[in-house]
């Protein structure tokens, strides 16, 4: 029983960082539309820079999550007003195809600046483990998923407090109303993407500060935030966190019970079965398939 | 119609002479890697292009067309004309079995499934040490059979003959026919009698058993086949070829596939910089020629004011 309660611990932390990039990614193939296999590049990215900015510029580790946001904010707006924005309102396939070439061409430009290696980001705060009752959990765990949670909590206000984040409503539901209403859907559409980036993007930098980062890790990250939307169901905000919660905790479980090798297996073989027994996911807003 | 059949059968008479007139075993290995990724993306075409639905799990075919070859290859020691047929069939099965599952999802669905079931095929090819070997792999394939490269030439221009006769007889059936009509307008087309699954299923199933084909050849061919052929860097190489010739022609996928594996070869110079390059130049040709060679050469052509179009499908997507 002990044991079992460690498992789920471990995997409720990986599941708020599986829920967190979920949470981007159900703003930008949920609401956008837009198939993105250049999520985990973002999450990467997120790594990547956090590790530039903690060695390099000797940040520290707040202020270089703060910076990393907006970085990989403004890159993500620059993605989608010069590339994504073209291929709008054609379908997925010019979509998937661009985002395949962007992500192909990021993880190469960062295998070249950087190398294969895995790289540390500075810690916030020293390391120790913490014990609640049978559970044992790092520090710096803890800080992580309090900040992812934070985080979450965040994005949540801006999309249901701000002006921008009605404005973004209003466009998913009916563009060419929005448009007329007064709101410049352009740039709500890169605002959102922007927004999806940079969850993806903080969720990398966290995990990277538990973990470590490196530029081959994208492609896995943009599959398990596919599973993890697809299972929430698309769109839908608290579908992103449960199903990255249930992804965590049922990869934690797999792994402690059955086989660690296939650890990987568990996010597609569920997004089968949900696909077959409920395809609008677990808690989609609409019941449509396409 | 003619003319692309026409051009199809004057391109197999070129590369059938190809092996008199180049004895270079470099040329030769770039010419059978074309034929063979010709196959593939033509395969993958029949259901992105002709059922217009977007499959990302076309490498779980081409890899147990592989598998099943390589391990009937170096378990049971069949030779290679009777490997490569039974990997086309075990594919089509498998093909039988995702698509009962698959096809009933459409868009983004349709897409991430797919891709879910190369991913699981992968992992699972991985980790089933006792039969694949794991991330080692299955060596040896083929061992003591043919090994001129130009018979393996002629092997694969007989595959591809096989799989361009037998796609142009799908695409220019009643069933081709339909699967178009339900790609441009799924309603209409059910209104006039069509069983949009029915016709998607037999595209499925053919597109399988192509690929399962040139997985096969393929297990002999290099002669080792591990983990990597269910990988999406494989299956985004394919996808690649189909759009950037033109999806939804037959000549497109060939178009597409020569250029890719000759970009691939020549950027080799460029050494680290390759894959970058071949990131911006995907993203290009998304912005630049969206409907492929093919949509530019079929445009062209009607704006000079040749009537008949290479194929009807083209005609409609660059009005």
């Amino acid at each position: 029983m002990d044991l079992f309660l460690q498992f789920l611990t471990n995997g409720l932390v990986v599941g708020v960082f599986y829920a967190l990039s979920a949470l981007g990614l159900t703003l930008i193939f949920g609401l956008m539309r837009v198939v993105n296999f250049a999520h985990g590049e973002f999450y990467m990215l997120g790594g990547v820079v956090g590790w530039f900015v903690t060695t390099y510029l000797g940040l520290d580790f707040f202020s270089g999550l703060v910076l990393v946001a907006l970085a990989i904010g403004s890159f993500g707006w620059l993605v989608d007003r010069f590339l994504i924005e073209r291929v709008r309102g054609q379908g997925e396939e010019p979509g998937i195809l661009l985002t395949i070439g962007l992500s192909i061409f990021l993880v190469n430009i960062t295998l070249l600046a950087i190398g294969p290696a895995p790289l540390k980001v500075a810690r916030a705060i020293t390391e120790g483990p913490i014990f609640l009752g049978p559970v044992t959990i790092t520090k710096m765990r803890l800080l992580a998923m309090v900040i992812g949670i934070a985080l979450i909590v965040g994005a949540h206000a801006i999309i249901h407090r701000t002006r921008l984040g009605s404005a973004m409503r209003a466009t998913f539901q009916d563009p060419m109303a929005a448009s007329l209403a007064g709101i410049r859907t352009k740039q709500v559409y890169a605002a959102t993407f922007a927004l999806g980036c940079t969850l993806s993007a903080l969720s990398g930098m966290l995990l990277a500060s538990i973990y470590s980062a490196q530029a081959s890790v994208g492609g896995l990250v943009s599959l398990k935030s596919f599973v993890v939307v697809i299972l929430g169901g698309m769109g839908s905000f608290p579908g992103a966190i449960a199903g990255g919660l249930l992804l965590g905790v049922a990869e934690a479980l797999w792994g402690g019970y059955v086989a660690t090798g296939m650890v990987d297996i568990i996010g597609f073989l569920l997004v089968i079965l949900i696909l077959v027994l409920r395809p609008q996911g677990l808690f989609s807003i609409r019941a449509e398939r396409a | 119609m003619t003319l692309e059949r026409n051009i199809l059968l004057g391109l197999g008479v070129l590369a059938a002479l190809l092996p008199f007139a180049i004895t270079d075993q470099y040329v030769l290995h770039l010419a059978i890697m074309a034929i063979f990724y010709a196959i593939l993306a033509n395969s993958l075409n029949l259901v992105v292009g002709y059922v217009g639905e977007f499959s990302l799990g076309h490498t779980a075919f081409l890899g147990t067309g592989a598998y099943t070859a390589a391990l009937l290859s170096v378990n049971a020691g069949w030779p290679m004309w009777a490997a490569v047929p039974a990997a086309g069939v075990v594919a089509a099965l498998f093909g039988l079995a995702i698509g009962a599952i698959t096809l009933r999802l459409q868009g983004p669905y349709f897409v991430i499934v797919t891709l879910s079931f190369a991913e699981v095929l992968r992992i699972v090819a991985n980790n089933w040490i006792a039969v694949t070997n794991g991330p080692m792999g299955l060596a040896g394939v083929g061992q003591g059979g043919v090994s001129d490269k130009s018979a393996f030439l002629a092997i694969v221009l007989g595959l591809a003959a096989l799989t361009f006769y037998l796609s142009y007889r799908f695409v220019y059936s009643n069933a081709g026919r339909a699967a178009v009509a339900v790609r441009e307008n799924r309603y209409v087309a059910q209104s006039i009698g069509v069983n949009p699954f029915g016709t998607a299923m037999q595209a499925f199933v053919l597109g399988a058993f192509l690929a399962g084909l040139a997985g096969g050849f393929y297990a002999f061919y290099i002669s080792f086949v591990g983990p990597e052929v269910f990988r999406f860097a494989f299956m985004a190489t394919i996808i690649i070829m189909v759009l950037m010739g033109g999806k939804g022609t037959l000549l497109g996928p060939v178009v597409g596939a020569v250029i890719v594996t000759l970009l691939e070869e020549y950027l080799r110079e460029l050494q680290e910089l390759r894959l970058s390059l071949f990131g911006l130049i995907v993203m290009a040709i998304v912005l630049f020629l969206p409907n492929g060679l093919m949509g530019f050469v079929a445009r062209r052509r009607e704006q000079r004011g040749d009537a008949p179009s290479l194929s009807p499908a083209i005609e409609e997507r660059t009005v």
